[in-house]
């Protein structure tokens, strides 16, 4: 169970409508290890991104058990929660979603400000990070100034800049071409590699799906397969 | 970190974040402007009225009521012994004054008339050119109001009829030596001021007075059983209650400046908070809290303030200095409102409390408006907020 980064059991959502309540997720049995590359995959409206908002604590289940890092999703108070995902969590959004008056540099730092470093040690990790993502020559730009491809990179950048035990990423590639969107994927996968960062990503992009090396299938708030491929 | 954002933030919204800064920085020396000017007229006022009426407190004789005319005929009692010593010693000022009518240019007008010995230097009134010339009519002063009521000048001779403590008529020829402007309404439109001597000679009332001006509040031990001591806050009851009514306009206009430049303050927060949804669920997602996040919008808002007083420096500096410097004059026609320090410049004067007091409500009303509306993130759901949705 150590290795258990996250452990969904009897997990629903129901999201209150004009006609009663919608059942978003339904009773979802799911655990995720240290270092698993996995993605949530199906049709928009499967709960895909409902199941990602509630294992990074943006959202909490309605019944069952959630458990994040040994934390029980639900039990979490709102600062709780902002602690789990300052310390633990990475976020990589479909829209990148930078904070558009600052320059990549600051973009990057920003989650480290959070943590109370030093600036040498921020500095340090900074510069590590935009190294990964080969942006050392952008850290002087701010995201206006930057393709698509290129803020998705800073957004990893500033996902991963605090070393976190997992990463969330939702739809990472929707708004990519394809030779962006296989550049950010190689780019995980080194940095899952390399750091045992654990990746879950919520995609209907084949070619996310084909770098996965665990599949989980969604289809109405159920989960139809969870296949895991063989290294 | 928040500093830094919101500053950033700031200075990205561009021509919207100058336009609050300018606005927050007219209402900011708009405010300070006014206060000083209250302030600086008060002073004066209260200046004004020492120099000119009421030095450091007055005795009255026990029968005087200033609102009751026909009491001044028996508002006089012999000075006393101890009196006369603090008048000789040039700390004390007799006034004596009487009802009389005034005979104009052939119309009759009734007036006060007040004796001042002429050798007084206690009060600011001219009472030198009282000093009688020898060419038998009695040296009168008259404010530059009584003189355009009653349309004399200077070197015009009156004709005045006084009542003696007896209740005998008597009539006296007046020579206007000097009409005085004098910023007390008062003195200026209020009496025909001779010397005292002479007044009391006419009255049959020698060594009498009706008011004893004091230099200094130690004074009131003069007080007996015929003389009341009545203290400068007492006097400047009539005053006070001016100045609150004026106050109350005041705060009003004070308050009206400041609620129009908080609601520019709470319309930018409040279009920031619909612009930037998504950028809230950012900020919550990356670790974020609900409390930084709503300091970080109430900071932007105080920020604004912080370069309103910048920008404020700037506009307002030039004219702080103007008013200070060469001071407001206003035009003639205010000293006809009866307002005591309208008629002489107001050199404008900006303590420390004044500024200090402008620049807290300032930043409290700021930090409130900006405040306020950020209260709805305490409600939103960071994934409502990553959607872009706003309850």
């Amino acid at each position: 169970m150590e290795d258990k980064l996250v452990v969904i059991s009897k997990m629903s959502k129901a999201f209150p409508t004009g006609e009663g309540d919608f059942l978003a997720l339904k009773n979802i049995n799911l655990s995720f290890a240290k270092g698993e590359f996995s993605g949530i995959v199906g049709p928009s409206g499967s709960g895909k991104t409902t199941m990602l908002n509630i294992i990074g604590s943006l959202d909490s289940q309605t019944e069952g058990e959630v458990k994040v890092m040994g934390y029980e999703i639900k039990e979490l108070s709102s600062k709780q929660a902002a602690d789990l995902r300052s310390r633990h969590l990475g976020f990589i959004f479909q829209t990148y979603n930078l904070l558009p008056v600052y320059t990549v540099y600051e973009n990057v730092e920003f989650p480290l400000l959070l943590l109370s470093m030093s600036k040498e040690e921020r500095h340090k990790a900074v510069m590590q990070a935009l190294e990964w993502l080969g942006l050392t020559d952008k850290i002087k730009s701010r995201p206006a100034q930057l393709s698509g491809g290129q803020c998705q990179r800073v957004a990893i950048a500033r996902a991963m800049v605090k070393q976190p035990g997992l990463v969330l990423a939702d739809e990472p590639t929707a708004n990519l071409d394809t030779e962006n969107s296989l550049h950010i994927l190689d780019m995980m996968k080194k940095l899952n590699q390399e750091l045992g960062t654990s990746f879950i990503f919520s995609t209907h992009d084949q070619k996310v799906i084909d770098y996965l090396r665990r599949v989980i299938r969604l289809v109405d708030g159920e989960v139809v397969s969870d296949d895991t491929k063989a290294r | 970190m928040i500093l830094k954002l919101a500053n950033r933030n700031i200075i990205g919204n561009g021509k919207r974040s100058l336009i609050n800064m300018f606005i927050l920085a007219i209402v900011l020396v708009g405010l300070l402007w006014m206060m000083s000017m209250f302030y600086s007229w008060i002073n004066l006022s209260k200046t004004q009225l020492k120099e000119w009426e009421q030095a450091e407190g007055m005795l009255w004789q026990k029968d005087y009521d200033p609102y009751d005319a026909f009491s001044f005929d028996k508002s006089l009692a012999p000075i006393s012994t101890d009196q006369v010593s603090a008048i000789n010693a040039g700390k004390a000022v007799p006034i004596l004054l009487s009802q009389a009518v005034a005979y104009p240019q052939g119309r009759m007008m009734p007036t006060v008339l007040k004796g001042i010995p002429y050798s007084q230097s206690l009060l600011k009134i001219p009472s030198s050119y009282l000093k009688d010339t020898g060419d038998g009519l009695v040296p009168a002063v008259i404010g530059t109001g009584l003189a355009k009521t009653m349309k004399l000048e200077k070197g015009d001779i009156l004709t005045l009829r006084i009542k003696d403590v007896s209740g005998v008529y008597d009539a006296l020829d007046l020579s206007i030596t000097h009409i005085m402007r004098s910023p007390v309404p008062a003195i200026d439109n209020g009496a025909i001021w001779i010397d005292l001597d002479t007044m009391q000679q006419y009255m049959a009332a020698p060594g009498y007075a009706s008011q004893i001006v004091l230099e200094d509040s130690s004074l009131m031990s003069l007080a007996d059983e015929n003389w009341l001591y009545k203290s400068r806050s007492v006097l400047m009851k009539d005053f006070n209650e001016v100045l609150q009514t004026e106050l109350a306009s005041q705060s009003l206009l004070f308050g009206l400046f400041l609620f129009l430049a908080m609601i520019a303050i709470f319309d930018t927060q409040v279009l920031s908070l619909f612009k930037r949804r998504k950028e809230i669920g950012t900020l919550s997602a990356l670790g974020m809290t609900q409390q930084q996040i709503i300091g970080l919008f109430t900071v932007e808002g105080l920020l604004y303030m912080v370069y309103a007083v910048l920008i404020g420096i700037v506009l307002g500096l030039p004219l702080f200095l103007w008013f200070g410097i060469k001071g407001w004059v206003l035009p003639d026609s205010y000293s006809d409102f009866g307002m005591i320090g309208f008629t002489e410049t107001i050199y404008f004067k900006y303590p420390i409390w004044i500024i200090l007091l402008v620049l807290g409500v300032m930043f409290g009303a700021t930090a409130l408006a900006s405040w306020l509306p950020t209260l709805r993130i305490a409600r939103l759901k960071p994934t409502d907020a990553l959607r872009g949705k706003l309850k």
